[in-house]
C-alpha cells in the first residue's frame, strides 16, 4: 500500500452521533470509517442523501469532533478549523456584508497579512476565477456561479494544501457547472505533475462529475454512513477532452449500478 | 457563540440552573430586608406572599380585576371593528395608504396615555375615560397588521386561483381570508397586550386624579394607587404587579394556543 | 403621467390626508359647539404658537433628556445582557428565565412601586424607559446572533478567524439588523413609557405639561401637547427607521420584509 509520507489525512475508525439537544434523539452518521486521503489526489465522495458526506467532511474541517476514532492531518491530530484546510460549502456562505474583494481578503486579513499584500492577492484570483470587474459588488448582486467563484477565490486566497468542498457546484445550472469543472480543474493543475498539486475531497450528487473529476471515489453507504466502495479511476489528464467519452460512460454506470438501490431507498424513506 | 462551539446543556441543568440562582436571589433579598429592618419601606418576597395571601382571600384582586378586564375586552373588542376595516382598506387600496399614512403614523405616536385629560373631559372618570384610552391603544395593532396582511398575500396564489376557476367569493374566502388571518390574528395578540398595558395606565392617571375622593375600587390601576397614597403597602403594590404580568402572559398564552388551533397553516 | 403622478402621490395625498382630519376635527367642534370640549384646530394652532414662546422648548428638551438616560442605559444593558446570554448556554439558561418572567411586567404596572422607591420626580419616567428599552433589544439581539448562519461562522474560523475576529467581524454584522429592529421597538414602548411616566410620576417634560395645562383648565394647550408628543414620537421613531435602511444596504431579504 501507499507510504505514510503519501497519506495527508488518516481517518481511523470514525464515527459520528449526533444527539438533538431537544428530545435527546440520536442519529448515527457515520461509523468505522478508516481511510486515508492521499497528498496531491483528487478525491471524490459520492453516496445517497443523509449519508454523512457532510459530517466527514466538517469532521475533517475541524468544525466537530467525532464521538469515536480520530482524524489526523499531516500526522497531527485535528483539534478544529485551520488555514491549511479550506473549506467551500455547498450554498456558498459568503459574507454578505462584504464585496467580492472584500470575502476574498478575508482570509489573509483573518491572518494578519498587511493590507498591501493581501489586496494584491486578492486581486489576482479574482482575475484568475474571472471575476474581473465585479471586485465592487455585494454577493447579492452576484450570478450563482459567480458567487461560487468568488468562494472558490476566498478559499484559495489562504493557499490551503487541502481543498475541501461540499456540493460546490449543486446550486448552478447545468452549463455553468461544465465550465465551472473545467475551470476548477485548470486550478487545481489538472496538467501538472501529481505531487504538486494541491488535494481535493470534493462531495457531488453528480455521479458523472464524480467521475470526471476524480482520481478516486470514495463510495458511502447509508444508515449509518459507511465506506461501501473506493474506485481508482485510472484515466488519463487533463481530464476536459474526456467529457462524454465512452471510458467516462462506462465508469459512470458502473458508479450508478453500486449506488442506485441505496438512493432508491433514501427516497422511499423520505417520502414515508 | 454558535455553530457547535459550545455544548447544550442538559434539561436539568436548563431547569435547576435558574431556579437554584432565583432561589438564592430572593434569600439573600429577603436576608438584607430583615437584617437591615426595612419592611415597609423595601418590598420583600415574605411580605409579597403574605399579602398576596391575604389580599386573594378577601377577594379585592378579584374585584378589581374584573372591572379591568371587562374594559379591556370592550376597548379590544371597539379596536377591532374600528381596526380591521381600516387596515383592510389601506392594505388594499394603495391611495388610500398615502393619503393616511403620515395621519396615522402620528396618531400612533401618541401614547394613548396621553388622551387621559380629553378623555376625561369628553367621558369622565368613571372607567369611561380609561376604556377610551384602551379603545385607542388597541386600534392601531389592528391597522398595522391588517394591513400587512392584505400586503402580503401572494399575487401567485390569487392568480393560480384566478387560473383554476375561482370567481369572487371564492377568491376572498378560499385565498384572501386564509392567507390574511393569521397576521390579523397576530395582531390582535399584540392589540390585547396593548389594550392590558393601557388599561393600567388609564386607571393609574385617572386614579391620581381622584385619589382621595373615589371610594370605590373600579380597577386594578386604581387598586394601585390607592395602596400607594393611601395604604402605602409596598408588599401589595408588588403582589399586583406579578398580577399584572401573570395576566399579560396568561392572555398571550392563551390566545397562542388559539392562535395555533384555529389558524393552524401558519402560525407568526 | 408617471413623474408627474409620482409626485402628486407622494406630497399631495399626504397632504390631503391631513387637510381631512382638519376638517373633521374643525366640524366635530363646531358640532360640540363648545372650545373647551373640543379645541378647535386654529385655536390649538394659536395654543401652540404661544407656547414656544413659553415653557415648550424646556418641556421638549427635559423629554429627551429622560429619554436619552432612560434609553441609552435601557439599550445598553439590553445589549450587554444578550452578549452575555450569547457567550454560553450557562448564562442564558439563567438570564432567559428572568428576562421572561419580568418582560410581561408591563413597565406602567412598576409606576406606582417607582413613585414610592423614587418619589414624584424625574427618576420615575427615566426608570420606566430604561426597564421598557431592554427587553426588545435584549430579545431581538439574542434572536439575532442565534440566526446567524453557522455556516458564516465555519467559514470565517476556517480561514483563520480567531474567536474574537469571529464575534466582531461575523456575528455581529450579521446580527446588526435584528439589533437595529430592536432598538427601534425598545423607542416604541420607550416612548409610551416616558409619556406615563411623566403623566403619573413626573414633575417635567412634554407629558407632564398635558396634565398641568389640564389643571388650568386650557384645553387648547393640551391638545396641542398631546399632538407634540404624537409628531416627536414619529420623528424619533423616522429617524431609527433610515438607520435600519441604511444596515440593510447588503441584505436584500431584510430590505424586502421592511416595506
Ligand atoms: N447538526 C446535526 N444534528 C443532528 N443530526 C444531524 C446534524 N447534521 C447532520 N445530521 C444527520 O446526520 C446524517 C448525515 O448528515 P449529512 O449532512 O452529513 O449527510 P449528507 O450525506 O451530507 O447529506 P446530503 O447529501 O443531503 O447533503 C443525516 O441523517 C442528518 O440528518
Ligand atoms: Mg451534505
Amino acid at each position: 500500500m501507499e507510504k505514510p509520507l503519501d497519506e495527508l489525512v488518516r481517518l481511523q475508525g470514525v464515527g459520528m452521533v449526533y444527539q438533538s439537544s431537544r428530545d435527546g434523539e440520536r442519529v448515527e452518521a457515520l461509523a468505522g470509517i478508516d481511510f486515508s486521503v492521499r497528498r496531491g489526489e483528487f478525491l471524490t465522495v459520492v453516496g445517497p442523501s443523509g449519508c454523512g458526506k457532510s459530517t466527514l467532511l466538517s469532521l475533517i474541517a475541524g468544525f466537530a469532533a467525532p464521538t469515536s476514532g480520530s482524524v489526523l492531518f499531516e500526522g497531527r491530530p485535528v483539534d478544529g478549523p485551520d488555514p491549511a484546510r479550506g473549506v467551500m460549502f455547498q450554498e456558498y456562505a459568503l459574507f454578505p456584508w462584504r464585496t467580492v474583494a472584500g470575502n476574498v481578503e478575508f482570509g489573509p486579513f483573518a491572518r494578519g497579512v498587511d493590507a498591501a499584500t493581501r489586496r494584491a492577492r486578492a486581486q489576482t484570483l479574482i482575475d484568475l476565477v474571472g471575476l474581473k470587474g465585479f471586485e465592487r459588488r455585494y454577493p447579492h448582486e452576484l450570478s450563482g456561479g459567480m458567487r461560487q467563484r468568488c468562494a472558490l477565490a476566498r478559499m484559495l486566497a489562504n493557499e490551503p494544501t487541502l481543498w475541501l468542498m461540499d456540493e460546490p457546484l449543486a446550486a448552478v445550472d447545468l452549463q455553468t457547472r461544465i465550465i465551472l469543472q473545467d475551470e476548477l480543474l485548470r486550478l487545481w493543475g489538472d496538467a501538472r505533475a501529481g505531487a504538486q498539486r494541491p488535494t481535493v475531497m470534493f462531495v457531488t450528487h453528480g455521479i458523472d462529475e464524480a467521475v470526471l473529476l476524480a482520481d478516486r471515489i470514495l463510495v458511502l453507504g447509508r444508515r449509518p454512513g459507511r465506506i461501501k466502495e473506493v474506485l481508482e479511476v485510472d484515466l488519463p489528464r487533463p481530464r476536459a477532452a474526456l467529457r462524454g467519452s465512452a471510458e467516462v460512460a462506462r465508469l459512470t454506470a458502473h458508479l450508478w449500478e453500486l449506488i442506485r438501490d441505496e438512493a432508491a431507498q433514501a427516497i422511499a424513506e423520505e417520502t414515508q | 457563540m454558535t455553530g457547535g462551539m459550545t455544548r447544550p446543556l442538559s434539561r436539568r441543568a436548563r431547569v435547576l440552573l435558574p431556579l437554584s440562582v432565583l432561589l438564592v436571589v430572593l434569600a439573600s433579598w429577603e436576608a438584607a430586608v430583615q437584617a437591615t429592618r426595612t419592611q415597609g419601606l423595601v418590598p420583600h418576597p415574605g411580605g409579597v406572599l403574605w399579602s398576596g395571601a391575604q389580599l386573594t382571600a378577601n377577594g379585592v384582586i378579584f374585584q378589581a380585576m374584573s372591572g379591568s378586564l371587562a374594559r379591556v375586552l370592550i376597548g379590544f373588542l371597539f379596536g377591532a371593528c374600528v381596526g380591521i376595516p381600516l387596515g383592510l382598506a389601506v392594505g388594499a387600496f394603495g391611495t388610500l395608504d398615502r393619503a393616511l399614512r403620515p395621519v396615522l403614523d402620528a396618531l400612533r405616536s401618541i401614547a394613548p396615555i396621553a388622551w387621559i385629560p380629553m378623555a376625561i373631559l369628553w367621558l369622565g372618570v368613571r372607567g369611561n375615560a380609561a376604556l377610551f384610552v384602551v379603545a385607542y391603544g388597541a386600534v392601531f395593532p389592528f391597522i398595522v397588521n391588517s394591513s400587512q396582511a392584505v400586503r402580503q398575500v401572494d399575487r401567485r396564489l390569487l392568480s393560480a386561483a384566478r387560473a383554476l376557476g375561482a370567481g369572487r367569493w371564492v377568491m376572498l374566502r378560499s385565498v384572501l381570508l386564509p392567507s390574511a388571518l393569521p397576521m390579523i390574528f397576530t395582531g390582535a395578540r399584540i392589540a390585547l397586550a396593548f389594550a392590558w398595558a393601557s388599561i393600567i395606565a388609564a386607571e393609574l392617571a385617572v386614579g391620581i386624579k381622584v385619589a382621595g375622593h373615589g371610594r370605590s375600587v373600579a380597577g386594578i390601576g386604581q387598586l394601585m394607587v390607592e395602596t400607594l397614597y393611601v395604604k402605602r403597602d409596598v408588599d401589595a403594590l408588588v403582589f399586583y404587579m406579578l398580577v399584572v404580568g401573570l395576566v399579560s402572559f396568561a392572555i398571550d398564552a392563551g390566545l397562542r394556543r388559539v392562535q395555533e388551533r384555529l389558524l393552524p397553516w401558519k402560525s407568526h | 403621467m408617471s413623474r408627474a403622478g409620482a409626485r402628486f402621490g407622494a406630497v399631495a395625498l399626504p397632504l390631503s390626508g391631513v387637510a381631512a382630519v382638519v376638517v373633521v376635527w374643525e366640524v366635530a367642534s363646531r358640532l360640540a359647539a363648545n372650545a373647551t370640549l373640543v379645541p378647535p384646530p386654529l385655536t390649538v394652532w394659536r395654543a401652540f404658537a404661544a407656547m414656544q414662546g413659553s415653557d415648550l422648548p424646556a418641556d421638549i428638551g427635559a423629554s429627551l433628556l429622560h429619554l436619552a438616560i432612560g434609553y441609552g442605559l435601557g439599550v445598553g444593558a439590553g445589549l450587554a445582557l444578550a452578549l452575555v446570554a450569547a457567550s454560553s448556554r450557562a448564562l442564558e439558561a439563567i438570564v432567559d428565565p428572568f428576562v421572561e418572567f419580568l418582560r410581561p411586567i408591563s413597565p406602567i404596572a412598576w409606576i406606582p412601586l417607582a413613585i414610592l422607591l423614587f418619589g414624584v420626580g424625574r427618576a420615575v419616567p427615566v426608570f420606566l424607559i430604561f426597564y421598557a428599552s431592554m427587553f426588545p433589544i435584549f430579545v431581538a439581539t439574542l434572536d439575532g446572533i442565534r440566526r446567524v448562519d453557522a455556516r458564516l461562522i465555519h467559514a470565517a474560523r476556517s480561514l483563520g478567524a480567531s474567536r474574537r475576529l469571529v464575534v466582531t467581524r461575523v456575528v455581529l454584522p450579521a446580527a446588526l439588523p435584528s439589533v437595529i429592529a430592536g432598538a427601534r421597538l425598545s423607542l416604541g414602548v420607550a416612548w409610551m413609557s416616558l409619556v406615563a411616566g411623566e403623566i403619573v410620576g413626573g414633575d417635567a417634560g412634554i407629558g407632564w405639561r398635558i396634565l398641568w395645562y389640564q389643571e388650568f383648565f386650557q384645553m387648547d394647550r393640551v391638545m396641542a401637547a398631546i399632538l407634540i408628543v404624537g409628531v416627536l414620537g414619529l420623528g424619533a421613531d423616522l429617524l431609527l427607521r433610515a438607520l435600519q435602511h441604511l444596515a440593510r444596504r447588503w441584505n436584500p431579504a431584510a430590505a424586502e420584509s421592511a416595506a
